[in-house]
């Protein structure tokens, strides 16, 4: 019987030839693919250049001009009272070592015949870091049988000289440069034409703790990067259990009831919280209420745990919906309890699933500034906090604060540091996606 | 077993004491009222097929033989359900020591994604049936047996249990079941997702695990239920419309609805 809704008979077509309609279709698609293509190319060049611009700002921080030259540790200078005894020579402040350094300088200059037109003392005084003095007085207080020896000594330059042979201060820039001169420039090209001043990488970026703002070339991440690593360290202890336990009891357990729903949605809301309001919590809770100290780890932790926990939380949730409900029954069905269906078979199939959620949100914490600033954590910190527990409680700072920090600074070369802690920055996240890809491999199991 | 002809069928039929006595069964999924006064007797050693349309409370009545309606929210169970003459919706019933003597097969074969031997060896394992090692590897072994597939997998226990192929899958998972030592075994569509020749070994083991269970089995399969069974239970909309031997049945049933499913005019 012939259907009277169908159109009678089509004329036959040549499949050879398209018709217009297709031809449309076929038109819009390839539209289509050319703009998800064109947002992908935005994106990556987006990506691409932010990039190139930290690297090219940032690389240089991981590079250090120091001069090596030959120092006499006077003796009558560093212990005028000629007992070695280091408990006297801490008296002796870290100037008279700057006039040791100066003194050096000034004979290697002679010794290598090296003629600069307008060199002032001041130029001379300024061509190595301030660091250098402290260094030194550090290492002889350390190792009093250096006093009166002569030594091949090897000490960080000021930022400017550091700039010079980086090529970020010029003749031109220094001639306008008060904190330098074309004189200071001319020798530092003669000094890293012969070979005293050299550039190499640059371990205390990494390691040492801030800098004061006379002395960028001798600021460091140490402390924020240990700072963040304490607090990382408190978020997952703390961030990992409560977020998989809330996740199981509402995924697994809880009844579907009003309350449930409540909770549910809040912890989305939760989610999308601005992360500054977590840190005027913390500030009202942590510091105010409970009297924990100001700029202390723990207390960063803990604003960035509960910033954390949502993000765990859905991420969990949703690892745990995606194990098949088919596994539950055939667990309960050979008689498992509810307990042991969830920790025997659920929960380590939702694994790459929750670790990767939990790398994530460590990920978002990690990065997180405007909370930490209102805990108090911008505050300049010069020493290392002592190992944990006890260094929950020392004053730290963190790796996007310390960025922020060293961005508001006046001088330029704060600006080379900034930029060196983003790649840092960038490197542990980097280093943080890859594990939560490595363990997802890992852990990937079919069903 | 697909040859056995009819007599030798109902020669073997309804030897078994009762096992499962359900009186006035009820079960709501929230509002609906998705089963209705069922009643019926599961013989021990006897395999005893739920046959009906679907949607018609087959799996929700299988279900509720071993509670695994507790686990859904909205359901909702009432009336009498005596194992061996104890209510199994006792409040003192703890549902898992249930599970333990009454098996599940599911409709998808659905192995731990695990190894082979775990898989056997997790029933044994929580419920503590195998103390030592040896034990364990013998229960493993003798489940693997029963279950048909000892030959297949004895030189791979070690390999996932996913990896098999659909009807090894399905008899790893009656295996699974069998490992408890349970009396009853439910099977829900046990071959909805195999192919005939798979099908055709599951109908066989079935047929042998009748020497020590009581098997109940879910069919949409008439010819199903008339290979398998000694025992046919007809359900339609919520209700058990008959319950007689398969024979009967399948040759002379009582009820209008059960003749015209059986000649393929509602189903
Ligand atoms: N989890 C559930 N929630 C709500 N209704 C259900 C649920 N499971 C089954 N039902 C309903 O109960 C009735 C019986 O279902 P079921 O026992 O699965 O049928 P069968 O196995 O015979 O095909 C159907 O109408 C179905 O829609
Ligand atoms: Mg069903």
């Amino acid at each position: 019987m012939s259907d009277p809704a169908m159109p009678a008979a089509r004329a036959r077509r040549s499949l050879l030839k398209t018709d217009p309609g297709t031809s449309r279709r076929n038109a819009a698609e390839r539209r289509f693919r050319a703009y998800g293509a064109a947002a992908v190319v935005v994106a990556m060049a987006a990506l691409a250049a932010l990039m190139f611009t930290v690297f090219r700002d940032g690389a240089s921080a991981f590079v250090q001009a120091r001069a090596t030259i030959p120092v006499v540790i006077a003796a009558d200078v560093v212990d005028p009272d000629g007992n070695r005894d280091p408990a006297e020579m801490a008296g002796v402040l870290t100037m008279s070592y700057g006039r040791l350094l100066d003194q050096a300088l000034t004979r290697e200059i002679e010794r290598r015949n090296i003629q600069v037109e307008g060199l002032t003392q001041r130029d001379i005084t300024g061509f190595l870091s301030a660091q250098a003095r402290a260094d030194l007085r550090r290492a002889v207080l350390a190792d009093p049988a250096l006093v009166g020896q002569e030594i091949e000594w090897r000490m960080m330059t000021s930022s400017r000289v550091d700039g010079m042979l980086k090529g970020r201060v010029t003749r031109d820039t220094a001639a306008r440069d008060a904190k330098t001169s074309v004189a200071q420039y001319d020798l530092a090209m003669a000094l890293r034409d012969q070979g005293v001043v050299r550039a190499g990488f640059n371990w205390r970026f990494i390691t040492a703790p801030d800098g004061s703002d006379s002395r960028p070339e001798s600021a460091g991440l140490g402390v924020a990067i240990l700072g963040s690593l304490y607090m990382m360290l408190i978020v997952l202890v703390l961030a990992l259990p409560i977020g998989v336990a809330a996740s199981i009891w509402l995924e697994e357990f809880a009844p579907k009831n009003r309350l449930t729903d409540v909770i549910e949605v809040n912890i989305s809301n939760l989610a999308a919280v601005p992360s500054i309001v977590f840190g005027i919590l913390g500030l009202a809770a942590f510091i105010n209420f409970v009297g924990l100290p100001r700029s202390a780890p723990i207390v960063g932790g803990l604003v960035l745990t509960l910033m954390t926990l949502p993000t765990i939380i859905i991420a969990t949730r949703a690892a745990l919906k995606a194990v098949p409900p088919s596994i539950r029954d055939a667990a309960l069905g050979v008689g498992a309890s509810r307990m042991q269906t969830v920790f025997h078979h659920v929960l380590p199939l939702a694994m790459p699933g929750i670790l990767t959620g939990t790398i994530l949100g460590l990920a978002q914490a990690l990065g997180e500034t405007a909370p930490l600033m209102l805990i108090g954590m911008v505050a300049f910190v010069s020493t290392y906090p002592s190992a944990p527990p006890q260094g929950l409680l020392d004053p730290a700072s963190a790796l996007p604060v310390q960025i922020y920090n060293w961005t508001q600074r006046a001088d330029p070369a704060f600006f080379e540091r900034a930029s060196g802690a983003i790649i840092v920055l960038l490197a542990f996240l980097l280093a943080m996606n890859l594990i939560a890809i490595w363990l997802r491999r890992k852990f990937e199991r079919r069903w | 077993m697909n040859q056995m002809t009819q007599a030798e069928r109902s020669v073997q039929t309804g030897t078994g004491d009762v096992k499962f006595e359900c009186r006035d069964v009820q079960v709501w999924y929230g509002e609906k009222h998705a089963l209705k006064d069922v009643g019926v007797d599961i013989l021990d050693k006897t395999v005893t097929a739920f046959i009906g349309p679907s949607g018609c409370g087959k799996s929700t009545f299988l279900r509720c033989l071993n509670r695994m309606n507790d686990t859904i929210p909205a359901a909702r169970v009432g009336g009498q359900m005596l194992l061996d003459g104890e209510d199994i919706y006792d409040p003192r019933v703890d549902p898992v020591q249930l599970r333990a003597r009454v098996g599940m097969v599911f409709q998808k074969p659905n192995p731990f994604p695990k190894s082979i031997y775990d898989n056997v060896a997790y029933g044994p394992r929580i419920h503590g049936l195998a103390p030592t090692r040896a034990d364990l590897d013998a229960v493993v072994e003798k489940s693997l047996r029963r279950a048909a597939l000892w030959d297949d997998v004895k030189d791979r226990l070690d390999d996932t249990g996913t990896g098999l192929s659909g009807g090894q899958q399905q008899r790893l998972c009656i295996a699974r079941a069998i490992a408890t030592s349970p009396e009853v075994l439910l099977m829900d569509e046990p071959c909805s997702a195999l192919d005939p020749i798979a099908t055709a070994q599951i109908e066989e083991l079935i047929d042998e695990l009748r020497d020590r269970y009581s098997v109940v089995i879910v069919t949409h399969s008439m010819q199903q239920a008339a290979r398998v069974s000694q025992k046919t239970a007809f359900f339609h909309l919520g209700h058990l419309v008959e319950y007689a031997s398969t024979d009967d049945i399948f040759t002379s049933p009582k009820d209008p609805r059960t003749e015209s499913y059986i000649t393929g005019r509602i189903g």
